[in-house]
């Protein structure tokens, strides 16, 4: 680490450290994201079409999920698992689990979205009911849960940094790192600050990237419903 | 650090991490003549702990090391860093191996982990900002002020036990932080009027910032390593250990680098 006298060259001297964080943070993100989107569109699909037991049990699990802390997710998977697992992947797992249960939720209000009519009309021409949500529905909803998704991807993009509490090396956790040294301990706002535009800019960029994926593929005249 | 950056580096990042934890997990359980020891710490703590850019230096970290030099059969693996909360957890949850935290021997943590002999005996400093009116000489005129400490730590022990236990301070007038930068911080702010804080690392922001040590409080608290409970070989080998440095002159030496007496 670079002695320098004023913070933010104390800041700036130390740049690759901190854009290390910054990887970590992005592959967490990503990683998570991507678990959230495999277990959270197949939730969300039985919490809309499932019947009786599977759909009482996604229900159940969402809510019971949804209502734990983030964190004592987080420390219980890392400290609490049976088995031990690297810090990355406890806290992809917990973030990834998390997001699942938000994500069924904006799946499933896109699919209830998708009037009952397409579903019967699929249905009459001979479609099996699978066929006709893999083919029919879930092609509409996904779209339709672009703006939600948004939501969801910057959500868990800033609650990357709770990985802090186990002490993974993301963007946070090295920020902190940065202030408790000798020379960073009178930085602490200035890198604060630092970090906090990092994670706009990040942001700024995840939702104009959905928002041009969503224009190119909005249902044409499907505005107007 | 110009290089491309692609799904493969993102996908070997990743792996490269964990790749790093699992082999270190691998090896502490190995069944080798060399045991390896992973140590944990909580940064943060001058001169005791403290981040020199990715690098891990203080006198624990160094007095470690002199001490894992003169165990045979064991060998040190990377350090480990979390809150100084979460450390007791890390070693009951085999997470780690052993802490090296400017730890105070007490009674509640002697009965989840095992202390090696002591290695440092400090008192706790109440510092204030040096520019202020507050004066405090002992612990009664803290009441009705509000203050703050690092959680976890005998310090925020003494402001619940001697202050709040004793209704000489309300709990709503006491900030726990997550590091003691954090307290400095909101100490200069004006946001708290006092910090409860070991003596060496007290000392050490009275030298760096605008903050003085305004009374020490005797505690003659101890510093010692943690091992769990069912770790006898290793306790028994680090005192063996600390014994020889203590012998040999190390241990004055590092003493005299990172104290100046």
């Amino acid at each position: 680490m670079l002695l320098q006298s004023g913070a933010w060259e104390y800041i700036a001297a130390n740049w690759v450290y901190l854009g290390w964080g910054l990887v970590f943070t992005v592959c967490l993100t990503a990683v998570s994201v991507v678990l959230g989107f495999l277990l959270g569109l197949p939730a969300g699909i039985i919490e809309t079409y499932g019947s009786g037991y599977s759909r009482r049990l996604v229900e159940r699990v969402g809510v019971l999920v949804r209502g734990t802390p983030i964190v004592i997710i987080l420390v219980a998977f890392y400290f609490l698992f049976p088995l031990t697992i690297a810090a990355f992947w406890a806290a992809a797992l917990g973030l990834g689990i998390r997001s699942a249960a938000y994500q069924s939720q904006i799946f499933r209000g896109a699919l209830q979205s998708v009037g009952d009519g397409q579903m019967e009309a699929a249905r009459s021409v001979g479609m099996s009911k699978l066929d006709a949500i893999r083919q029919v529905t879930v092609p509409q909803a996904l779209r339709r849960s672009i703006p939600g998704f948004q939501n969801e991807f910057t959500i868990v993009l800033k609650d990357t940094s709770v990985a802090y509490a186990i002490g993974l090396g993301e963007l946070l956790t090295r920020g902190t790192n940065l202030y408790l040294t000798e020379q960073g301990n009178t930085a602490v706002l200035e890198i604060f600050l630092a970090i906090s535009a990092v994670y706009f800019v990040l942001t700024m960029a995840t939702n104009l990237s959905l928002d041009a994926l969503g224009r190119r593929f909005a249902i044409p005249g499907g505005e107007g419903r | 650090m110009s290089r491309e950056f692609s799904m493969d580096r993102r996908a070997y990042l990743a792996t490269v991490g964990t790749t790093a934890t699992v082999a270190l997990a691998g090896c502490s359980s190995g069944g080798g003549s060399t045991e390896t020891v992973t140590p944990g710490t909580a940064p943060g703590f001058q001169p005791f702990e403290f981040q020199d850019g990715s690098e891990l230096v203080g006198f624990d970290i160094d007095l470690t090391t002199a001490v894992f030099e003169e165990m045979d059969g064991y060998e040190l693996a990377e350090w480990e860093t979390f809150e100084f909360g979460s450390l007791i957890q890390a070693l009951t949850s085999d997470r780690i191996d052993f802490i090296a935290a400017a730890m105070t021997i007490t009674g509640d943590r002697d009965e989840t982990i095992d202390f090696s002999d002591p290695y440092y005996s400090a008192n706790q400093s109440v510092i204030v900002r040096s520019d202020g009116s507050f004066s405090p000489s002992e612990l009664g005129d803290l009441s009705g002020r509000p203050v703050g400490a690092q959680s976890g730590t005998t310090g925020e022990g003494i402001i619940q036990d001697e202050l709040i236990a004793n209704g000489e301070l309300e709990e709503s007038n006491y900030t726990s932080y997550d590091n003691y930068v954090l307290a400095v911080e909101d100490l200069e702010n004006g946001n708290i009027d006092a910090i409860v804080i070991d003596e060496p690392v007290g000392d050490t922001f009275a030298n760096q910032r605008p903050v003085e040590v305004a009374f020490i409080y005797e505690t003659g608290e101890q510093y010692g390593f943690g091992m769990r409970t069912d770790d006898d070989d290793l306790t028994s080998a680090v005192n063996d250990g600390l014994q020889t440095v203590r012998d040999d002159g190390t241990y004055e030496d590092l003493t005299a680098e990172w104290f100046g007496s």
